[in-house]
């Protein structure tokens, strides 16, 4: 038996093998340097120093750190839950209609998923440039003239939020249509007997049942928007890219302008651990909330 | 069986020996856009002409700091290209990178080139610390735009057609003015809502005072960072009173200045092919090209050069066929510039700027002459196009053309963040 038991052992080991070596080479061993970078002064390519915790010191007093770490979470706090509850109303409309005009406007909804950020970027420049475009319109009518809120500080982050719910908006409806899908319907028509109102069959019926796949969207999107970089890299570029910065593009920055590998690569971990910390953090609540 | 085998043999030799006798050259540029086709079109031509020898296998890559990274990285794993442009203002950081390789006396003197082939100050942008790592390839200045037929409509057309009056700040706004009370919506353009950009403006004027741009340590010396406050001052003025649109990006001044809302642009040479190409149509009306007047003591204009480098490919060694091969290309590309200059770019070669056929091209030869006021970028790791210092630049400068920031005030936060640098 007990032979038995250790050849299937290196059985198991031998199919393993190549996705645990491929993993350590590919993912761990990086890792593991990156880590050790952050005690060094070392360029982005080449051999570097050993600088202890300069690199950490360095970054708790950098104010640029500072704009760059209040402006991810302020992205996050604009997008996350504004995103998932913009998605669920979508979701639940898009539910009421049926066949054909159903896939129309589901398709409608998601087809800013499918495009790249460089797509979209242009997209938005143009609807919202200064002299031609389309959106300066109800711009002029919010701020009182008309606005690049590329370039306006207090209009660029909610900007660049609002942008980003259009386009990665898709995926989460898909997530609540299938949800909804799967509560049975006789909980509604069981409610509608006992004299539930509209509102009363969302929060007793609806929402509890759909929490799960809130849960799931919400970290989804956490875990996304705290990686933000390609929209806010393209809208700033050559603007006030300081005023705006977010943790990865302080990251790119550092590493590919300016050449401080050992530098960057602490804030990338300073990254690592927050989204860690985040994640395990929210899961943690969201899991007692639906045991509950 | 032998037999097929030794026809293997045979014909594996034949091929080794096919590709021994004929080079590649592996090319990158980042060079897309108006000037892009053109490149396209040298190569072409070079491999035509070299057809049983010498095949360059280009590659355009992505503009700034993706195409350096690449370059970078590429070059410190051996897989870099065999040559590649590179601007001038970029080389003091690929040489500090260990990317690129020196070019030596011999090299020049193969291609039959040396410093009195090209200006002074393009000559001494491509020497980092005594060494020469580029072939200077072209300057690229910005210039002043003009719509002849509104500056006509305004007097502004000088006896010798070209714009009159302009000389001294007082004047060139007193023009501006003018402009502005004949019923043009922004009397002149250039792109407000990228510091990093303008900074190209901020820098000629900066200089045209006399002020400089130093180095790590020092960045202004003097009084240059007053001198810097009263540069973004000009722009600040003209957006304030409402004759450069503000926070206006590269496009839009481009299309401002083509639809004919704007009788002035200050851009990049790189620009003139879209003006010939509109004119062509006969979409466009009468327009032309000068050094950006002198609005304070002396004319200098903001510039950089396009160059040809040699990537210092780590651990491979390059053949002297190969090396040799390298040289007749960017030779080709020396001496065949002048078809370069319909990108609007100024051929760094004298030889080519002194030919009839470019004293005949226009505008290119009315700002030609520039060259000799050029400024360049100084020579820092950190300086440079996509550089921190235009990064610098564009978080202080933007705000404060478009008067949400104080131009003195301006000044001193780059000079101050580059101090920190």
């Amino acid at each position: 038996m007990l032979r038995n038991r250790r050849t299937e052992l290196l059985t198991a080991f031998v199919l393993v093998a190549p996705f645990l070596a491929v993993y350590g080479w590919l993912f761990l061993y990086p890792t593991f340097q990156m880590i050790e970078m952050t005690f060094l002064k070392a360029p982005l390519i080449g051999e570097g120093k050993w600088a202890g915790f300069a690199n950490y010191a360095k970054m708790f007093r950098d104010p640029v750190m500072r704009i760059a770490v209040l402006n991810t979470a302020y992205f996050v706090l604009l997008t996350v839950i504004p995103g998932t509850i913009v998605a669920l109303s979508i979701a639940l409309m898009v539910r009421r209609l049926k066949g054909f005009m159903q896939s129309l406007i589901l398709a409608a909804f998601f087809l800013p998923y499918v495009l790249p950020v460089t797509v979209v970027y242009v997209l938005w420049d143009w609807m919202t440039n200064l002299q031609f475009g389309m959106l300066q319109g109800p711009i002029a009518l919010i701020a009182g003239e008309p606005t690049n809120i590329w370039r306006t500080t207090g209009w660029f982050m909610p900007g660049a939020a609002i942008l980003t719910i259009w386009w990665t908006n898709g995926f989460s409806i898909l997530l609540f249509l299938a949800g909804l899908r799967n509560i049975p319907a006789e909980l509604y028509e069981a409610a509608e007997l006992d004299g539930a109102t509209r509102w009363q069959m969302f929060t007793r019926v609806t929402f509890p049942l759909l929490w799960p796949v809130t849960v799931l969207c919400l970290t989804i999107q956490l875990i996304l928007q705290l990686k933000i970089f390609d929209q806010v890299y393209l809208f700033a570029q050559g603007g006030q890219t300081r005023a705006t910065m977010v943790m990865v593009q302080y990251i790119y920055e550092q590493a590919f302008q300016k050449n401080n590998g050992g530098y960057s690569a602490t804030i990338a971990l300073a990254l690592f651990v927050i989204v860690l910390a985040f994640s395990l953090f929210q899961f943690q609540v969201l899991r007692v909330r639906s045991v509950k | 069986m032998r037999k097929l085998l030794g026809a293997a043999a045979l014909g594996l030799v034949m091929v080794a020996g096919g590709a021994m006798a004929k080079e590649t050259v592996v090319w990158w540029d980042f060079l897309g856009g108006g000037d892009g086709v053109r490149m396209k079109k040298l190569i072409e031509d070079f491999n035509a002409a070299n057809k049983d020898t010498v095949e360059i296998q280009a590659t355009t890559l992505d503009w700034g700091t993706p195409f350096y990274s690449k370059v970078q990285t590429s070059t410190a794993v051996g897989e870099g290209p065999d040559v590649m442009t590179y601007h001038a203002s970029r080389l003091p950081l690929g040489v500090s990178q260990g990317s690129i390789a020196e070019i030596t006396a011999d090299d020049m003197a193969a291609m039959g080139l040396s410093a009195d082939s090209f200006a002074p100050a393009t000559w001494d942008a491509v020497q980092v610390d005594g060494k020469q790592y580029a072939v200077p390839f072209d300057t690229h200045p910005i210039v002043l735009y003009y719509n002849k037929d509104l500056l006509e409509k305004s007097g502004l057309i000088g006896a010798d057609g070209l714009p009159t009056g302009l000389t001294g700040l007082d004047n060139f706004n007193a023009a501006l003015a003018k402009l502005k009370a004949d019923g043009n919506e922004w009397p002149i353009v250039q792109v407000t809502a990228d510091g990093g950009f303008a900074f190209r403006t901020v820098y000629s004027l900066l200089c045209q005072q006399g002020g400089q741009i130093g180095n790590d340590g020092d960045w202004f010396p003097g009084d240059s960072v007053d001198k810097l406050g009263t540069a973004i001052n000009v722009i600040s003025t003209w957006v304030k009173e409402g004759w450069n649109p503000a926070k206006t990006d590269y496009p839009t001044t481009v299309a401002l200045f083509t639809s004919g809302k704007a009788p002035f642009m200050i851009n990049g040479v790189w620009e003139v092919p879209t003006m010939d190409d509109l004119n062509k149509q006969g979409k466009l009306f009468n327009w032309g090209a000068i050094e950006i007047p002198a609005l304070f003591d002396k004319t200098c204009t903001y510039s950089d050069s396009h160059t040809f480098a040699i990537p210092a490919n780590a651990g491979k060694e390059v053949s002297p066929e190969k090396h040799a091969a390298v040289l007749q290309v960017i030779k080709f590309m020396a001496d065949n510039s002048l078809f370069w200059a319909t990108a609007g770019h100024v051929p760094a070669n004298k030889a080519v700027t002194e030919t009839p056929e470019y004293k005949a091209m226009q505008p290119q030869a009315t700002y030609q002459p520039l060259t000799a006021n050029a400024v360049f970028d100084p020579k820092s790791v950190n300086a440079g196009v996509a550089s921190p210092l235009f990064d610098t630049a564009g978080n202080a400068i933007t705000p404060a053309m478009n008067g949400e920031l104080d131009p003195m005030d301006a000044a001193k936060q780059i000079q101050e963040e580059l101090n920190a640098m």
